[in-house]
């Protein structure tokens, strides 16, 4: 039962977020080393690479949580190296190691957030988006990997940004939880928020993205859509050493233990 | 869109945060303020037993019949522990503490057919005994004196002199409200501000477009209204138990401010430089442990070798606890305690650079 879920549905507007030669050295390490991209509004836009190949860096430089030794980035038409709170602003950021702080409920927690982005904020309406309701009253060390995940994207919301930036959003949750997580995002994406999203799994990428960047070595290798990067190798002539199989372990898992929700862990 | 109000509102709702997340944290609570009070009261119950009777030193200058015999009345009185000497020993003993009143009988009393006036002197900080001491005083020569005719009422005139403190208590509790200072500065910031660099709470802050001053700002104001409380309390318990505070509230408020500078911006340096708290817990305690025991919080400095009293005597803890004692048990002013704050305002200059260089977000 694998959910073919590829849409041939590229960019409905203008790029809403614009890189360009983007550079970033440590020490003697060129961590991005060159990287340039746009996404048009409303995409859900994925950057793959083996870790260390500079996807994080290049995220947080285009988020304002970073320097950019040099190029640009611009996020609805603001520059970031100029105007990062502007960036801040226009912008909801998951981040990769999501913690809040320990003491405050979800709700005070998003009551925060809401000042610290000069906003007026719904926190109800914010954690029903993300299923967390009768979390309301919580602390985030009581929540389980999933439900963290769902939490800090509603944290990410609070401001109704033009582009949600997901590091590694699944890394970490069992298979149901990902699909669970996998739906969220679509609804965000419904909801007209363009999405740029790292990973380390194919089969999410390929799920979720119209398109993706493969990095390597701080460059971008290969971007476009899973699919036309896919019909691109078969067409080079590659074959897989065994012929695809109808199913694999992981729909044999969801097949046996089903879709829905564990959240006891 | 950046006003004085709205910015005022973005600090208030991160003090009010910083002010939860602090009292819900019951790990700080118990470090920087339960702690302190448990010690307190451990020593104020120790303390207790020891202040049923009032030390009175007794100068007999008249020496006649009258005057031997008033004295020889006093000293049969149990709730007198009288020691009789000259008057500048005694008087000196009284400003070293060591008496709580002293009774003078002047020369020529009792020789001639009028009542004369007697004095007695009452140290500042035992109001408490010098009070019962004036009652016990007065109704004994008043019946010394039965049958005589235009007696006043005091026939004692009690004066009070400035003295050092007597009472354990009035020597610990300025210690502890030195030690509070420093508890609260060093581990209520060096802690938490260290688990949130760790766990990326701090750059959650970061991705959002306020800057970070002003969660910086919010983390300092709650931390000084907390140490505000907190001496509130001890001064509170500190006076169940028998504690005199005879200097001003106000300079002993305005010195425990500089203190907390110090030890918050000391506090902001070790959570700058440390990446977690295996590295901050090490340094906060080879800081705090020291001074604890060797800047005079629970025992006179005094008592200490002479070669660790001149290494301990530069401490910041060191002119903090001095300063404390001085308003709260002598009631100085800050005249009198200008080379405490000047030490003081030397290491408030370092441990701010120090934060400033040290400090970083990640």
């Amino acid at each position: 039962m694998t959910e073919q879920a590829f849409r041939p549905r590229v960019g409905t507007g203008a790029p809403v977020l614009v890189a360009r030669d983007l550079r970033k050295r440590y020490g003697s390490l060129q961590a991005v080393d060159g990287v340039s991209f746009e996404v048009p509004e409303g995409e859900v836009f994925g950057i793959l690479g083996p870790n260390g190949a500079g996807k994080t860096t290049t995220l947080e430089m285009i988020e304002g949580m970073r320097p950019i030794d040099s190029g640009s980035a611009t996020v609805d038409g603001v520059d970031v190296a100029r105007d990062p709170r502007g960036v801040k602003a226009r912008i909801g950021i998951q981040l990769q190691a999501s913690a809040f702080f320990d003491e405050l409920t979800l709700v005070e927690l998003l009551e925060m957030f809401g000042h610290l982005y000069g906003v007026a904020c719904d926190p109800a309406r914010l954690l029903a988006d993300v299923e967390l309701t009768e979390k309301a009253r919580a602390k985030v060390p009581t929540l389980s990997g999933g439900q963290k995940q769902r939490f800090s994207i509603a944290s990410a919301l609070v401001n109704d940004p033009r582009v949600l930036f997901l590091d590694e959003p699944t890394t970490g949750l069992d298979p149901q939880a990902r699909r669970h997580l996998w739906g969220l995002i679509r609804q965000i994406r419904d909801r007209g928020h363009t999405v740029v999203l790292t990973t380390h799994y194919m089969e999410e990428a390929e799920e979720l993205c119209d398109r993706v960047a493969i990095m390597d070595g701080g460059r971008i290798v290969a971007l476009d859509s899973p699919q036309r990067l896919i019909d691109d190798l078969v067409a080079r002539g590659f074959r897989k050493a065994r012929v695809e199989r109808l199913a694999n372990l992981e729909d044999v898992f969801i097949d046996l233990t089903g879709h829905e929700l564990r959240e006891g862990e | 869109m950046a006003g004085l109000r709205h910015r005022f509102e973005l600090f208030w709702v991160l003090f009010v945060a910083s002010i939860k997340m602090f009292v819900r944290n019951r790990l700080a609570l118990f470090f920087s303020l339960f702690l302190p009070l448990v010690i307190m009261l451990i020593f104020g119950v120790l303390n207790f037993e020891g202040s049923t009777s009032v030390e009175l030193g007794i100068v007999d200058e008249a020496q006649t019949d009258a005057s031997r015999a008033l004295v020889g009345t006093i000293e049969g009185i149990e709730t007198f522990d009288v020691t009789s000497g000259e008057r500048d020993s005694e008087m000196a003993a009284l400003e070293e503490g060591e008496r709580e009143m002293v009774l003078v009988v002047p020369s020529g009393w009792g020789t001639g057919p009028e009542f004369a006036e007697l004095t007695a002197y009452a140290a500042a900080g035992a109001q408490q005994d010098a009070q019962i001491g004036s009652l016990i005083l007065n109704s004994v020569v008043l019946r010394f004196f039965a049958g005589a005719t235009d007696l006043p009422a005091t026939p004692v005139n009690v004066e009070t002199v400035n003295a050092r403190e007597l009472g354990y208590i009035d020597f610990l509790v300025p210690g502890i409200l030195g030690l509070t200072i420093m508890q609260l500065g060093l581990f209520g910031v060096a802690f938490s501000f260290v688990q949130l660099k760790r766990t990326g709470a701090l750059r959650r802050l970061f991705a959002t477009p306020t800057p970070p001053g002003y969660f910086l700002a919010g983390q300092i104001a709650s931390r000084l209204i907390l140490g505000l409380a907190q001496i509130g309390i001890l001064l509170g318990i500190g006076m169940a138990f028998g504690l005199n505070l005879v200097g001003s509230l106000a300079v002993l408020l305005g010195v425990a401010l500089l203190g907390a500078v110090i030890f918050l911006g000391m506090g902001f340096a070790v959570a700058g430089w440390a990446k977690n708290e295996d590295q901050a817990a090490p340094v906060t305690n080879i800081i705090s442990l020291p001074m604890m025991f060797l800047s005079g919080t629970f025992f006179p400095r005094e008592a200490m070798p002479e070669f660790l009293r001149g290494v301990t005597e530069y401490m910041p803890l060191t002119y903090l606890n001095h300063a404390l004692r001085s308003i709260a048990n002598e009631g100085a002013g800050p005249a009198d305690i200008s080379g405490d704050l000047l030490g003081m305002g030397i290491w408030a200059v370092i441990a701010f650079v120090a934060a400033v260089r040290l400090f970083s977000w990640e």
